[in-house]
């Protein structure tokens, strides 16, 4: 006879009642969700496998001399406190960086909501002007743009042809240390695509009555932008302002065709990436690539929650 | 839903599937397997491809793969797939790069398969002192050449300038350099490149003054009044015209297509001889090849044959006996050499040397000339550069931008370089 038939009446075995529904909780879950979790499969690998499996390794890599070829050395702090205390090229990387991301993002997110705006008309064969403005931003990343780049701004580019009717003889943008980077952020402006995109349906999420009910009112055009599209949109430029902050911080390509690898002239283009990989597979330091690494995750983590801080004030939400 | 088969395709089916197993069970069964990895464009895969096909016909049961990349993106690459314990077991290895894969263990070293299996018998010994590293061999060189000046002799005869000859001094040049400029025969072309961030340049110069780069045990080997009086020559060149400005010269990547020769935009660069055909073929007038500048009339010895290329085998090779017979193929075969023509540089071995000299097309006999007929401007091979090299050269090329964009004055400059790669050699 089993255990459970002689427990006394009226007491019940509750480790084994609660055993029971739990299983069965479980197995229903399962059951529910089975085809759900098999679909995620991939993503799961792929994200432990291929995202955080690296990212852990690259952290214990931060902490060693690993130089690719032998097996890592622990050094402890040694790549951090170089970093901050005896790196040079860090600080102009992250000065040119920094100049990036202060000047792509604003512009780009102005000139992505002009253009929403001007799209959100309802002009005729909008899909196809979409499309077309969101062209750019597909071949943002790829090589052929950086190189088209370098033609257009090179000193006998189209930039400075188109400058020369105006009798102004341009240098060559490109190729000068004072004016490099910002023809790197005008490629970036250019890519404007998808937050223009994100705007245009934020646009259009702000109801047609509220500007109706303004013009009766007598409320000019920028006062209508300045009252009530501003204001109803803050969330999707909140949005986009992250992403794309994100997103300029972590810019390489552009750099890296256009300069050749070098980040020259003079450091003008050396963006925090590209000279992270300059330190990881031209100088053979994976193990002070990856504490860099974890530095540019820190400053891209501070700036997001500064964002996410600073949102309160000036983010409304339509509750 | 049911799944219906006819017997015939039931059993065409099963046939397939019994050939495909057996395909797999014969390819694992395999011993004789390389993969080969090497940096170059479309035209050097092809000859290599050949030779490989050429090598597999002699040895049946050996299969060769082969995989090429540009020269940026070889040695991440190349890194990324040694850190991996997944290296190819035929290497390209750079006399840059040989040192640091050597020391840290990456490389097979060659010696005692000599001269049974590895036969450099004919090799110039200085050659095979180029790919040893702490006294084994790493490396087998797949040809010699030298660092050279590109002259674009039809700009040269419209500006009514005479070539530069072997005697030529540095001055004497800078003042046909600024004539070129001066006479305006094409528009936006100057005389020279810039050449003070090209450190071929910089230590050829050094040598003829008896200096070096780098000593033996890694060292810097030049002082602070080498490097200002070296920025200091480019900026009177600049300043006189003799040379493109700042902001054209930093268009050149340090590639042929993005070389101020290639983009027309002066009548002589700096290159190396191997490259000329390449050259060549950018380039719609005609080209010849020299030696960079002498320091004085008298000074000697600043080029050396370089070992463009070697192959390596590495240390992680399952068949390390058929990489080594592969490479002596490579190097040592006659039909091999005429497949590969001088594209690597000049084979190193005698013999394949006149093999491919009797074959040789114009500019392929242009190179050859050239490099064989350096004569007393030729030295002594300098070591193999410690690790760090690379970052001293993109400072050399940094702080030359520096004094070139007139931020830096170039005895500042100078102070600057000897300070920065005296830190970098100490960091290794």
């Amino acid at each position: 006879m089993s255990n459970a038939m002689r427990t006394p009446a009226g007491a019940i075995n509750v480790e084994r009642y609660q055993g029971a529904v739990a299983e069965g909780r479980f197995r229903r879950l399962w059951n529910a969700n089975a085809p759900g979790y098999l679909f995620l499969l991939p993503w799961l690998v792929g994200f432990f496998g291929l995202t955080l499996g690296p990212a852990l390794i690259s952290l214990y890599l931060s902490f060693t001399d690993f130089d690719m070829l032998q097996s890592p050395r622990w050094v402890g702090m040694a790549n951090y406190v170089r970093i901050a205390t005896a790196d040079p090229k860090f600080s102009a990387a992250m000065h040119v960086t920094l100049t990036y991301v202060v000047f792509s993002v604003p512009f780009k997110l102005t000139f992505a909501l002009l253009v929403a705006m001007a799209l959100n008309r309802g002009l005729r064969g909008l899909s196809i002007y979409r499309a077309i403005f969101y062209l750019p931003s597909l071949l943002g990343g790829s090589v052929a743009i950086a190189v088209l780049w370098r033609q257009l701004f090179a000193s006998d580019g189209l930039v400075n042809a188109a400058l020369s009717h105006f009798g102004i003889e341009g240098p060559s943008w490109i190729s000068h240390p004072s004016y490099s980077i910002y023809t790197l952020v005008a490629l970036s402006v250019w890519q404007f695509g998808s937050p223009m995109i994100i705007f245009l349906a934020g646009l259009r999420q702000i109801p047609q009555d509220m500007y109706e009910a303004a013009s009766l009112d007598g409320a000019s055009k920028f006062r209508q932008f300045y009252k009530i599209t501003l204001p109803l949109l803050t969330p999707v430029i909140f949005f986009n302002a992250v992403v794309q902050t994100i997103d300029a911080f972590k810019a390489f390509t552009p750099a890296f065709i256009i300069s050749g690898g070098t980040g020259g002239p003079i450091n003008s283009t050396l963006f925090y990436t590209l000279y992270l990989y300059q330190e990881a597979f031209g100088n053979f330091r994976m193990g002070y690539a990856s504490a860099l690494a974890w530095i540019l995750v820190l400053i891209i983590a501070i700036f997001t929650a500064f964002s996410f801080l600073t949102s309160r004030y000036w983010v409304h939400y339509d509750d | 839903m049911s799944l219906r088969v006819s017997r015939r395709n039931f059993v065409a089916g099963g046939a397939t599937l019994l050939s495909l197993s057996a395909l797999g069970t014969s390819a694992l069964a395999q011993e004789k397997r390389l993969r080969l990895l090497w940096w170059g464009s479309q035209p050097r895969a092809d000859r290599t491809n050949k030779v490989s096909q050429l090598y597999q016909a002699k040895n049946p049961g050996t299969s060769i793969t082969g995989e090429f990349l540009g020269w940026g993106d070889y040695w991440p690459r190349l890194a990324t797939q040694v850190a991996g314990r997944n290296a190819p077991d035929v290497i390209q290895m750079d006399y840059r790069y040989i040192v640091q894969y050597a020391r840290r263990g990456a490389l097979a070293p060659l010696e005692s398969y000599m001269p049974a299996k590895l036969n450099l018998d004919d090799f110039d010994k200085a050659q095979i002192e180029g790919g040893s590293v702490d006294g084994h061999l790493y490396g087998v060189s797949l040809g010699a050449n030298s660092a050279a000046t590109v002259l674009n002799t039809t700009a040269f005869k419209e500006a009514g300038v005479d070539l530069p000859t072997q005697a030529t001094t540095w001055e004497e040049f800078a003042r046909m350099g600024a004539e070129i400029t001066k006479a305006g025969k094409r528009k936006g072309m100057f005389g020279m490149a810039d050449g003070s961030g090209g450190e071929p340049l910089f230590e050829n110069w050094l040598r003829q003054r008896g200096k070096a780069l780098y000593t033996a045990d890694g060292k810097i080997a030049f002082d602070v009044d080498d490097a200002s009086e070296w920025y200091d020559m480019w900026a009177k060149f600049r300043a006189a015209g003799a040379c493109v400005p700042a902001d054209v010269q930093a268009l050149d990547k340090n590639d042929i297509d993005t070389n101020t020769v290639s983009l027309g935009k002066s009548a002589a660069g700096f290159a190396h001889s191997n490259q000329f055909v390449a050259y060549q073929a950018m380039n719609k007038d005609k080209l010849a090849l020299t030696n960079y500048m002498r320091v004085k009339a008298d000074s000697k010895g600043g080029h050396y044959r370089k070992p463009s290329m070697f192959f390596s085998v590495s240390a992680q090779s399952k068949s390390v006996d058929l990489a080594v017979d592969y490479v002596n193929f490579f190097v040592k075969n006659p039909e091999a050499a005429l497949l590969l023509d001088v594209e690597r540089g000049i084979p190193e071995s005698k013999a394949m040397r006149e093999v491919v000299a009797a074959k040789l097309d114009e500019n392929g006999k242009v190179a050859l000339a050239y490099v064989s007929g350096l004569g007393d401007l030729a030295g002594k091979l300098p070591p193999p550069p410690p690790a760090g090299a690379g970052e001293g050269e993109l400072m050399l090329r940094n702080i030359a931008e520096q004094v070139g964009f007139g931020q830096l004055s170039p005895s500042d400059g100078g102070k600057q370089l000897v300070a920065e790669i005296t830190q970098i050699l100490a960091r290794g």
